[in-house]
């Protein structure tokens, strides 16, 4: 039986990893010995794509390039290709639900639709689409490290308080990257499982998990083995990119509008700040620095105390969305046992002291919380291998389940923290005679009125026609299965008869959407994973061909004749192989090239900075 | 549910009640330890993790199974719960004489009430006082639930013992007795919940 891997498919960063004997290993790339995948996606105007660091690479963004000027540069949309970052907030959203800010940021195909597409160049991509491509990058690191395996079965973890629409999108993106998920975990679950299989925690464990771009608070009692979820809280819509976003607001303040949001700016400073954030993780103090061509340079003191006042807000809500899932399990902060810390934004000291006030006690997070979830989802690959027995894990759905009735008002039928796999059995008739069929709305939320909820799906029964009205009899079972997806079926009493039930979800993907895609992938996308590298490679090649050329041509009086001579002998054989179809030759000669222009880089680049400089205090003097 | 020599799933028999599902005796006393450690031995065996690679019937199976069990557990875990299903298996049901304020609990119901509406539209100084008045309340409130909860379980072992000693005939005292604290702890459970969301739109304001 083919191993079952546990991917972490996060906003910020991606990881795989697998069980190795009795523990949970996260894959590293073999070239550069990395774990993280950033979450980030490059499409070309093309439709080539590019996943992780050399998508960054092509992030729209103002640099200093090799000829020592500040340039926009990179994919900046539309017809010139797009960056996509953080795509997982897109999960399962409906077009008219993207934010404003959003819409600067991205090219979107429309605005009304029931499911997010970017537009780049003539096509467009879902987020299940963009998602796919970090599964597919992430299969080939598993693949390239252990180069005896195929990855083609999956658990993949989403967000506790992922409704079912985003857990949907997820599992698309799982089979349009050709991967079976067996099982969607949820991230603070999977967690428990990384620290329980250490033994590390016993009893009632609280597992605060503050991502880049989701906040989730799961309490578990964890007892012999039995993982068993009380309550879960949380905001798939609120993580350290918001605090990046406050961060950026305040930096960029004093500039207008329309010059803030230009994608190649606001990116430039999104780095600078989330740069700033981390710094200030041990730093008390440092400095945001972002020049703007021609000759616009800013430049701003930033305190640890500063940027606390920033992230307060967002920090408070997470600490209501922890008193919420308290007073659901029943529990006061000391009756935790342990309190486990999760995602790269509890790094920051403020989270921490205050998570620890909160519970009364210091947090854990001797497993690092950027792999944790990755390792629980390997853990939790194990038990569905059956290699894991004596683990029994037991989640709950995260917001209740209900149906529209008489005067638009939800009627719950299964509760939030029910533990699921669970089942409702909810009996419908007509109210008129001769009525043809039942129309049944489904809905998600914690609110009173239809109106407020989020719709999740709408279908008919029947048809039922020539009978009075309240006759018929048909018994509609809604079962949330343990990937906490709904599945609905109906029969009817009277005849024994199985109903059909054509759901249409309310946002996502028609599984007849997802076969199209999936064809269309077959045809364009996968011409082969050689030619696409080999297209990659050349790229590379190209790119620092030209650099080179121009770097010569205008400091062409930086570089020694030998550095010269060996860098054009280098440049040489790299062009002459980048006509030919040897991927690794190109490659590593690119590497080489690198490596020798490295030094004279440095001596330009400061060459550069200085005449910057040099010119702005001129300019600042007269 | 569960094949005794093979461990697969089997199709769950329609008129399996709570009780059964876990391997329980039909009692209205159960010690709620051994209750969790029946769901979780028999979730062990039939929880859809463990048939991950089966074909997809016994998935079928192993999944309606364990929504069941959950469900069964659920039910008898709470002892509110617990006796509502246990009249309901009896034929009687609570839901139709529920309309009507039990009477020794109208006065606290209306008073509360007042209080509540008293305090979404006081201010200041009223407001903070009238606050403490409704937490007081809640005090009160809580402490009327815990004393039903523990008449529920002397009716609960009153029936126990009575079902073994007449064979099994029912007590129609009992039953009226059950009813009737089940529906008081409905009240004040409605009433609670009032009283949580009065002080929490508060906090929020």
């Amino acid at each position: 039986m083919a191993r079952i891997y546990g991917i972490d498919l996060g906003t910020t960063n991606s990881l795989i990893a697998v069980m190795d004997g009795e523990a949970a290993r996260v894959l590293a790339d073999p070239k550069t010995g990395a774990t993280i995948l950033p979450s980030v996606v490059a499409i070309a105007p093309e439709g080539e794509v590019y996943v992780g660091d050399q998508a960054i690479e092509v992030e729209p963004r103002l640099a200093l390039k090799n000829d020592g000027v500040i340039h926009a540069t990179g994919f900046s949309g539309g017809d010139m290709g797009a960056v996509i970052r953080s795509v997982k907030r897109y999960m399962g959203l409906g077009s008219s639900e993207i934010a404003p800010a959003d819409q600067a940021r991205y090219t979107f195909a429309d605005l009304t639709g029931p499911v997010v597409r970017f537009q780049v160049a003539r096509r467009a991509y879902t987020a299940s689409q963009i998602s796919a491509e970090i599964l597919r990058a992430l299969k080939q690191r598993a693949e390239t490290a252990l180069p005896s395996e195929k990855v083609e079965r999956v658990v993949i973890t989403v967000p506790a308080y992922f409704n079912d629409g985003q857990r949907q999108a997820t599992k698309d993106a799982g089979r349009l990257a050709g991967l079976e998920v067996v099982r969607l975990v949820n991230e603070p679950t999977a967690a428990s499982l990384a620290y329980g299989l250490q033994k590390l925690t016993e009893g009632r464990v609280a597992v605060y998990d503050f991502g880049g771009g989701t906040f989730d608070i799961s309490i578990l009692n964890v007892k012999g083995g039995v993982f068993e979820v009380l309550s879960t809280n949380g905001d798939t819509h609120l993580g350290g990119d918001d605090i990046d976003a406050a961060l950026v607001n305040w930096f960029l303040a004093d500039l207008p509008e329309s010059i803030r949001t230009e994608r190649h700016i606001w990116n430039s400073a999104r780095r600078i700040a989330e740069d700033a954030k981390q710094k200030l993780s041990s730093a008390e103090q440092t400095e945001l620095i972002l020049e703007i061509p021609p000759d616009l340079s800013l430049r701003e003191k930033l305190t640890r105390t500063h940027l606390e006042e920033l992230a307060k807000p967002f920090i408070a809500r997470t600490l209501e969305r922890c008193r919420l899932a308290l007073k659901d399990a029943k529990l006061e902060p000391p009756q935790i046992d342990a309190v486990v810390l999760v995602g790269g934004s509890t790094r920051m000291p403020m989270v921490r002291r205050e998570v620890a006030r909160m519970f009364g006690r210091e947090p854990l997070c001797s497993i690092n919380p950027d792999e944790v979830v990755a390792l629980g989802a390997a853990v939790q690959a194990g038990v569905l291998m059956g290699t894991q027995r004596d683990m029994l894990l037991l989640d709950v759905v995260p917001l209740s389940l209900g149906i529209e009735t008489v005067g638009g008002v939800m009627e719950r039928i299964i509760h939030r923290n029910t533990t699921i796999p669970t089942s409702v059995t909810e009996m419908f008739t007509t109210a008129v005679d001769n009525q043809t069929h039942v129309d049944v709305h489904v809905l998600q939320g914690e609110r009173e009125m239809a109106k407020d909820s989020r719709s999740l799906a709408r279908f008919k029964l029947g048809p039922l026609e020539g009978q009075p009205a309240g006759y018929p009899k048909i018994a509609v079972t809604f079962l949330i299965d343990a990937n906490g997806i709904l599945n609905v079926t109906a029969r009817d009493e009277r005849t024994g008869r199985e109903h059909s039930v054509d759901i249409k979800p309310s946002y996502g993907l028609t599984d007849d959407e997802i076969e199209k895609m999936l064809e269309e992938a077959i045809d364009l996308g996968e011409q082969d994973l050689e030619e696409r590298l080999l297209i990659v490679a050349r790229n590379d090649a190209h790119q620092i061909l030209a650099a080179l050329s121009k770097q010569l041509a205008e400091w062409g009086h930086l570089v020694s004749a030998d550095e010269r001579a060996a860098v054009e002998r280098l440049a040489g054989r790299l062009a002459e192989a980048e006509k030919g179809t040897d991927r690794e030759l190109i490659a590593k000669l690119v590497e080489d090239l690198n490596a020798a222009t490295t030094p004279f880089a440095e001596r330009i680049m400061d060459a550069a900075i200085k005449q910057a400089l040099e010119k702005k205090s001129v300019e600042e003097l007269s | 549910m569960i094949c005794a020599s093979c461990d697969s799933p089997l199709p769950v028999p329609a008129d399996l009640d709570c009780f059964s599902a876990l391997g329980f005796p039909r009692r209205l006393t159960i010690d709620t330890d051994a209750l969790e450690t029946s769901y979780h031995e028999l979730g062990r065996k039939i929880h859809p993790d463990r048939f991950a690679s089966s074909a997809p019937n016994v998935r079928a199976l192993s999944l309606s199974g364990t929504a069941l069990l959950t469900r069964s557990y659920r039910t008898l875990r709470d002892p509110v719960s617990r006796g509502l299903y246990w009249l309901e298996l009896k034929g009687e049901k609570l839901a139709e004489n529920n309309k009507n304020v039990p009477p020794d609990l109208a006065e606290t119901v209306f008073e509360v009430q007042e209080q509540l509406s008293d305090l979404r539209d006081a201010s200041g100084d009223a407001a903070i006082e009238l606050r403490s008045e409704v937490e007081q309340r809640r005090v009160e409130v809580s402490s009327a639930m815990e004393e039903l909860g523990a008449q529920l379980a002397r009716n609960f072992s009153r029936w126990d013992a009575s079902t073994s000693s007449n064979g099994g005939n029912d007590n129609r005292n009992l039953v009226a007795e059950l009813k009737a604290i089940l529906s008081k702890i409905a009240y004040l459970r409605t009433l609670l919940r009032d009283i949580d969301r009065g002080l929490e739109t508060l906090r929020a304001a």
